[in-house]
């Protein structure tokens, strides 16, 4: 069975239609995450408590609500897990959620459980920030001196810009979405980043074999035709790694959710990324400069 | 040709062996981690006021030790206690039946101080009203109610210098007064046998504050000047209670604070269910892929799904191996490396249908497919590899587990998309003549 046969589509003539696709995304999300402002962010960046509970049967949210604001302890949410109306997830102000689930407990009596309860204080969410920061730079940084090696500086470039696009798209996808980026968002994002480079890089290497082989000076020719000689791997890898986020998000517990929500967003954006954003830039950028490519 | 054959196809053998043992039974030999089992993450904090660098680290040692002799106490299989940066302790337990005991156990690690309690009636009068004089401070004793509940009860008033503090404390242990109530004993060292001298000497009738973490947790009176350095608490004490007050000050010999800065706890609940749910979807997602394979490359895409399962089979046996804790995203990583792990095999089988397309023989096809696909599938993998490796080395908990098995997937990745099939390949063609390739 083939699915792509033979393509011939001129990408790189249309780059630009697709940058300004990506700008709009991320002009919209970066406007919804000032907007938002903390409330963007989990309590592992912020600080914080958070307390996951399953009662035993169904319960009124409005109720739940009125207890934990009865307490006067400030700004709080309880967002509700699955349809059943008996899991729920309660954000906190620091260090009031023992205080909370006593009152539950007066309320409710033993019709609850707690699965899960996090606190988090503001030093120990500042590390967590610094961690993922640096988590990221350093990882960009490898990649960008691994390509610069193996391909060459513009190709490095190229590839960073992508998956820096990719971030910042699946960003604003999940905070116009309405969801928070914490922990399990982070992990996420690293590993769009492997995906989309691993994506990038067959690209890359369909190009430099042709460059090498042809010789051409022609490379927005050059690039479409070695997009499209790529494009049936890209779309079945694509695929099968979709299937298995799709697995995930619908199969994988609310833990996984918005994990895989993330993976799903960042897989496709990662595809598009290595074609109309890594290699459309690598074709600005030698147009611009007037230089041949050295590889 | 023969025996380098039978070479290649052995050490697959053996890899599949030595993986299957490694990893066999997986209830025993694959560590779960705390997502999975449930139980309390503790991230704990040395107060750094008025210390110095170098005193730091030390002071972390020391309660590292403290922390791990609690965590004994509480009996708990398989705790991680481990010492992070110069300033942090990090506490794993897993599968606490009372997490909030244990916290309240292990967070306990803290200054311990004796504080001569005020009887001056006016002073604590205007203290009550809000008004409390330079260098003194009111505090509340914390007594359990008959629910055994700790309660706030009436304050005292205490002097904010401290006569005494925990490192001067050798030893603490229970033992039994002539009527056979348990009491406190307590012993104290050369320089706090001279000071606890003075100090009763001069405060015969008043009580002594015993504050741990700013809160009194028992307030003896002084009877009598206590020399040499050993004293008895005694109160109307039950063996649990003379038990916590022994512990209390014995662990009071680190002169800081520490603070609790991140604390997760996860019911047993919510771990099986992800250990459920995560297995079931990654095993629906893995059939997905097989299935797929087999549907798009017919017999080839059996030679990719071959290496998906050997793929698998190496990364379980590799981290049981390696003693690596699997965590709910390490099963999504596994997941995902199913989704992944098959790309190698289409970018050569895409390359291989390239070159029959150009008219070369099916075996100057698959050698050149394999050959050429070989640089894509080491640039893009490597690319991967540092992502893994980044997330496993500078992640934390669960994320850490995730960049362990992405990795190690990574890894088997190369070794059974790219040579395993080959041999395989290799040896079919070789054998069975074949002339023409349906892929």
């Amino acid at each position: 069975m083939e699915l792509i046969k033979n393509t011939n589509f001129n990408f790189m003539g249309k780059r630009k239609i697709f940058y300004c696709f990506s700008l709009l995304i991320i002009i919209l999300g970066i406007s919804f995450m000032i907007i938002k402002g903390e409330k963007n962010f989990g309590v592992d960046f912020v600080g914080g408590d958070l307390i996951n509970i399953e009662f035993s049967q169904k319960i009124d949210v409005a109720s739940l609500r009125r207890i934990i604001a009865q307490e006067n302890i400030g700004s709080f949410t309880v967002q509700e897990l699955g349809v059943e109306g008996k899991n729920y997830i309660i954000r906190l102000p620091q260090k009031t959620s023992d205080l909370i689930l006593e009152r539950l407990k007066n309320n409710f009596g033993e019709n609850f459980t707690v699965k899960r309860k996090s606190i988090i204080s503001p030093s120990m969410s500042i590390s967590l920030r610094k961690k993922a920061i640096k988590a990221f730079l350093i990882g960009l940084i490898c990649i960008l001196i691994y390509l610069t090696i193996r391909f060459e500086f513009k190709f490095a470039v190229g590839a960073v810009v992508a998956l820096f696009h990719d971030i910042l798209v699946v960003l604003s996808i999940l905070v116009i979405s309405g969801k928070q980026i914490d922990g399990m968002v982070i992990a996420a994002l690293l590993t769009i980043i492997g995906y989309s480079v691993n994506d990038t890089v067959v690209v890359f290497d369909r190009i430099r074999e042709n460059a090498r082989k042809t010789r051409t000076t022609d490379y927005i020719a050059l690039f479409n035709k070695s997009i499209n000689e790529t494009l049936s791997r890209t779309i079945l890898t694509g695929l099968t790694t979709i299937f298995v986020v799709l697995c995930l998000f619908f199969l994988g517990g609310e833990t996984l959710h918005t994990f895989s929500f993330c993976l799903l967003i960042g897989i496709i954006f990662g595809t598009y990324s290595s074609i109309f954003i890594a290699s459309a830039i690598i074709i600005d950028w030698l147009k611009r400069s007037n230089v041949r490519l050295k590889i | 040709m023969r025996t380098q054959f039978y070479i290649k196809f052995g050490v697959i053998v053996a890899v599949i062996g030595i993986c299957f043992y490694l990893f066999y039974p997986p209830e025993k030999k694959v560590k779960k981690g705390l997502d999975l089992q449930g139980g309390i993450h503790v991230v704990l904090e040395v107060e750094k006021e008025n210390l110095e660098e170098k005193s730091l680290s030390d002071l972390t040692e020391r309660a590292l030790e403290i922390i791990r002799n609690r965590v004994d106490a509480l009996g708990v299989t398989e705790p991680v206690i481990q010492k992070e940066g110069t300033d942090r302790i990090i506490v794993d337990l897993p599968g606490v039946k009372e997490p909030e005991k244990a916290i309240d156990i292990i967070g306990k690690t803290a200054l311990l101080e004796f504080k001569l309690v005020i009887d001056d009636e006016n002073l604590y009068k205007q203290a009550l009203q809000g008004n409390i004089q330079e260098g003194y401070e009111l505090v509340y004793l914390k007594e359990k109610d008959e629910r055994g509940i700790y309660r706030e009860t009436q304050p005292l008033l205490l002097k904010s210098q401290p006569e005494l503090t925990g490192k001067y404390i050798v030893d603490a242990y229970v033992g039994y007064d002539r009527t056979g109530f348990p009491d406190v004993n307590l012993v104290l060292d050369k320089e706090g046998a001279k000071i606890f001298e003075e100090v009763t000497g001069k405060n015969i009738g008043k009580r002594l504050a015993i504050v741990l973490d700013g809160v009194i947790k028992s307030a003896p009176q002084i009877r009598e000047k206590i020399p040499e350095g050993k004293a008895v608490i005694t109160g109307k004490f039950t063996i649990e209670e003379a038990r916590e007050l022994a512990i209390v000050l014995r662990s009071g010999a680190l002169p800081t604070k520490l603070n609790i800065i991140y604390q997760e706890v996860i019911g047993p609940s919510l771990g099986k269910e992800s250990v459920q749910k995560g297995f079931k979807s990654s095993l629906y997602g893995a059939i997905i892929v097989l299935i797929f394979m087999i549907f798009y490359y017919l017999y080839f895409g059996l030679l990719a799904d071959f290496a998906l399962a050997l793929n698998i089979l190496i990364l379980l046996g590799i981290m049981a191996g390696m003693k690596g804790v699997l965590t709910l995203p390490g099963i999504a990583g596994i997941a995902l490396t199913c989704g992944i792990a098959v790309d190698a095999n289409i970018l050569i089988f895409e390359r291989i249908r390239e070159e029959l397309k150009a008219g070369k023989s099916p075996k100057a096809s698959v050698d050149a497919g394999y050959h050429r696909a070989w640089a894509a599938i080491i640039d893009s993998n490597i690319t991967t590899l540092i992502t893994g490796l980044v997330l496993f080395i500078f992640g934390e908990g669960a994320i850490k587990g995730f960049g362990l098995t992405l990795s190690i997937g990574i890894i088997a990745n190369l070794f059974t998309a790219v040579f395993a099939t080959k041999v395989i390949v290799d040896w079919i063609i070789i054998n069975k003549k074949i002339e023409k390739l349906r892929i």
